[in-house]
C-alpha cells in the first residue's frame, strides 16, 4: 500500500522535483507552500507522512508540526532542507519531526526514508547524525542524566550513520539485527527532543535570522 | 484633480462654507472649528485672512494667493501676541524664503541653479528678525548672514549626505552584482552549456550552492579559515571535477592550522582515490573534532580496496596518505575489502590545548 505523504515546501519547482523523483512510489495528497496553508491542509487530508521544509515564508516548519500534532498525533513528520545551520534542523526536531534529510537525497532514498518514517521510525541523514554527535558532546550536563547523554552503542551507531553507512550496513558491522540499530536511532531521537542539555537548547532557541 | 486637500461645504454652512468643509475634513465637530476661528478673529484679525486664505484654495486649489493670504494672517496673529513689527515681517520674510527654496528648489552647488530669491528673502527675514532680537552690536549683521547661511546650506548639507549613504549603497548592489556575475551566472551559463551531461550539471549546481551559501551566511570569506570549510572546498573541487556527490559531515570544527592543512590535503587525496576507482557516484566525508584528537573518515560503498590487485600508482598515493599524515603527526588507516567499499581514516592528535 503506497503511503499518502502531504509535500509543504515555498519552492513550486522543488516540490514538482520531489512529486517526479518519488514518482509511483508514494501517493502525493496535497502540497502547501506556507505555514497558514500547511495547517488546514494537513488537518484535513490527515496524512501518514509530511514532508515539511525547515524554512517557509511565514514560520519555521516548526510552526506546522505546532498547529498539527495536537490534533492529528498520527501524522509524521520529515524534514527536508538545504539548510547547513546545526540549529535550523536541530529546531525542527525538537518541535517532533522524526527525521531530516538533505535535499539532495536521491528519489530512492527518500522514498525510503518516508517508508520508515510512516513506520515509526526515526530518519538520520549523516549531517544530522553529525550534529547529534556534537550536540551530546562530553561536557556538562544537566536535568536527567539518562536523557543527556548518549551510550557507548548509541555513540557508535551515529557516528557510523555521519560517516556515510545504511543501517543494513552498520547492523552488519555491529552484529546486530537491523531491527537493533533503528531501536538505536529512536532513542537517540527521543533523547534529541526530551533532553534539556545545554547545546540543544542553545541551538533551538539561537536561530540564525535568514 | 489630485489631491483634493479641502473642499467647502456645501450643504454645512453658515458663511462660504469653509468651516463645514474643514471640519468634515478633519473628522471633528463644525462648531469648534467655527470657535476657533471665531477667536482667532479676534487676534487683530487672523482668523479672517485665514479664513479668506482657505476660501481661495478651497475654490479651484489656487495655491499661491492662499499662501500670501496664511503668511498675512500668521503676521497679523503674531503681533497680536505682542511681537514688534519687524520681528513679525522677519519672520514672515524667512517663512516665504524657505518656502520658495522649497518649491522652487535649486542649490549652492557649481552648476546647480540658484535659489536667489530666496536667498534674498532669507536673508532680508534674517537680518530683520536678528537685528531686533538680539542686542549685542556689532555681531548682529554677521550672525544674520550666518544664520540664513544655514538656513540655505543645511538642506544642501542634508541633500549631500543622503546622497553618500546613497552612493554607499550602489556601491554595495554593485559588489553583489559583481559576485554573483563571477558564480551564479558563469555557473548557469556552464549549465546551459552542458545541459545533456547530468552528472556535471548537479556538480556545478552543488559547487555553486556551496560558495553562495557560505558566502551568505559563513565566514564570507573565500579563503577557508576552518577546517570543515577546507573540507566543503576540496569536495565541491573533486565533485566538479569527477563528476559525482560528495556529501560532507561534521561534528565540532577547528581553525586551520599548519597540520589540519595536511590532513585536508590527504582527506583530499582521498576522495580524489574513491572518485576515480570506487565505481559509485557517492562519497561520505564526515570530520570530528573532540577534545584530543581530530579524525576524518573518506568513505565509499564502491567496489573496494584489495592490495594485491593495486595498481602500482595507486599504491604511492596511498603512500602519499600515510606519508603526509605522519609528517603531520598523526596516522592513516585504509580499511576496505572486495565488495565493501573503502574507508581511509586520518587521525590528527591536537598538539596544543
Amino acid at each position: 500500500m503506497k503511503r499518502r505523504v502531504v509535500l509543504v515546501d515555498d519552492h513550486e519547482l522543488f516540490r514538482a522535483g520531489v512529486r517526479g523523483e518519488l514518482g509511483e512510489a508514494v501517493e502525493i495528497v496535497g502540497e502547501a507552500g506556507s505555514v497558514a496553508a500547511a495547517i488546514p491542509l494537513i488537518r484535513e487530508l490527515d496524512p501518514e507522512v509530511v514532508l515539511l521544509d525547515v524554512h517557509l515564508p511565514d514560520g519555521g516548519g516548526e510552526g506546522v508540526i505546532a498547529g498539527v500534532a495536537p490534533e492529528r498525533p498520527g501524522v509524521r513528520f520529515l524534514a527536508l532542507s538545504v539548510s547547513d545551520a546545526a540549529e535550523d534542523v536541530i529546531s525542527v526536531i525538537r518541535a517532533g519531526a522524526r527525521g531530516y534529510v538533505t535535499k539532495t537525497i536521491s528519489g530512492e532514498e527518500l522514498a525510503a526514508a518516508i517508508e520508515r518514517v510512516a513506520q515509526g521510525d526515526a530518519v538520520f541523514s549523516p549531517r544530522l547524525a553529525g550534529f547529534v554527535l556534537d550536540a551530546f558532546a562530553e561536557g556538562e550536563r544537566v536535568g536527567d542524566a539518562e536523557l543527556d547523554v548518549l551510550t557507548s552503542r548509541e555513540r557508535e551507531v551515529l557516528q557510523l550513520i555521519a560517516r556515510g553507512y545504511r543501517y543494513k550496513e552498520i547492523a552488519a558491522r555491529l552484529h546486530l539485527s537491523v531491527k537493533t540499530v533503528e531501536a538505536h536511532v529512536s532513542s537517540v531521537l527521543r533523547k534529541l527532543q526530551l533532553s534539556s542539555r545545554h547545546e540543544l537548547t542553545r541551538w533551538a532557541h539561537e536561530r540564525r535570522l535568514v | 484633480m489630485t489631491a483634493v486637500f479641502f473642499e467647502r461645504s456645501r450643504e454645512d454652512r453658515v458663511l462660504a462654507g469653509v468651516c463645514g468643509g474643514l471640519a468634515a475634513r478633519l473628522g471633528v465637530d463644525a462648531t469648534l472649528v467655527r470657535l476657533v476661528f471665531a477667536l482667532l478673529a479676534l487676534a487683530g484679525g487672523a482668523g479672517i485672512l485665514l479664513y479668506l486664505a482657505l476660501w481661495v484654495y478651497g475654490d479651484g486649489l489656487r495655491t499661491w494667493p492662499a499662501a500670501a493670504l496664511v503668511a498675512a494672517a500668521a503676521a497679523v496673529l503674531l503681533s497680536a501676541l505682542g511681537l514688534s513689527p519687524s520681528t513679525v515681517i522677519g519672520a514672515t520674510l524667512l517663512v516665504a524664503g524657505l518656502a520658495v527654496v522649497l518649491v522652487r528648489g535649486g542649490s549652492l552647488r557649481p552648476g546647480g541653479s540658484l535659489p536667489i530669491l530666496g536667498i534674498v528673502l532669507l536673508l532680508a527675514g534674517a537680518v530683520l528678525f536678528l537685528g531686533r532680537n538680539v542686542t549685542s552690536g556689532p555681531f548682529i549683521v554677521p550672525g544674520a548672514i550666518v544664520g540664513a547661511l544655514v538656513l540655505i546650506v543645511g538642506p544642501w548639507i542634508w541633500q549631500l549626505t543622503s546622497e553618500r549613504t546613497e552612493r554607499i549603497r550602489a556601491e554595495e548592489r554593485a559588489e553583489v552584482a559583481a559576485r554573483i556575475h563571477d558564480s551564479v551566472l558563469q555557473t548557469l551559463a556552464l549549465i546551459q552549456r552542458h545541459a545533456g551531461d547530468e552528472r556535471r550539471v548537479a556538480a556545478l549546481a552543488r559547487r555553486q550552492e556551496r560558495e553562495l551559501r557560505r558566502w551568505l551566511y559563513g565566514s564570507g570569506v573565500a579563503e577557508a579559515a576552518s577546517l570543515v570549510d577546507a573540507l566543503a572546498d576540496v569536495a565541491a573541487e573533486i565533485e566538479e571535477l569527477h563528476g559525482i556527490r560528495i556529501e560532507l559531515a561534521n561534528a565540532g570544527d577547528a581553525p586551520l592550522d599548519d597540520d589540519l592543512r595536511q590532513l585536508v590535503l590527504a582527506a583530499r587525496e582521498a576522495m580524489t582515490n574513491a572518485a576515480k576507482f570506487s565505481g559509485v557516484e557517492e562519497i561520505f566525508v564526515y570530520a570530528e573534532s573532540g577534545h584530543e584528537e581530530i579524525v576524518v573518515f573518506v568513505r565509499d560503498s564502491g567496489v573496494g580496496f584489495e592490495r594485491a590487485a593495486v595498481a602500482a600508482d595507486r599504491r604511492g598515493i596511498v603512500e602519499s596518505i600515510e606519508g603526509r599524515m605522519q609528517r603531520a603527526g598523526g596516522t592513516a588507516t585504509v580499511v576496505g575489502a572486495p565488495g565493501q567499499g573503502t574507508e581511509v581514516e586520518l587521525r590528527l592528535p591536537r598538539s596544543s590545548a
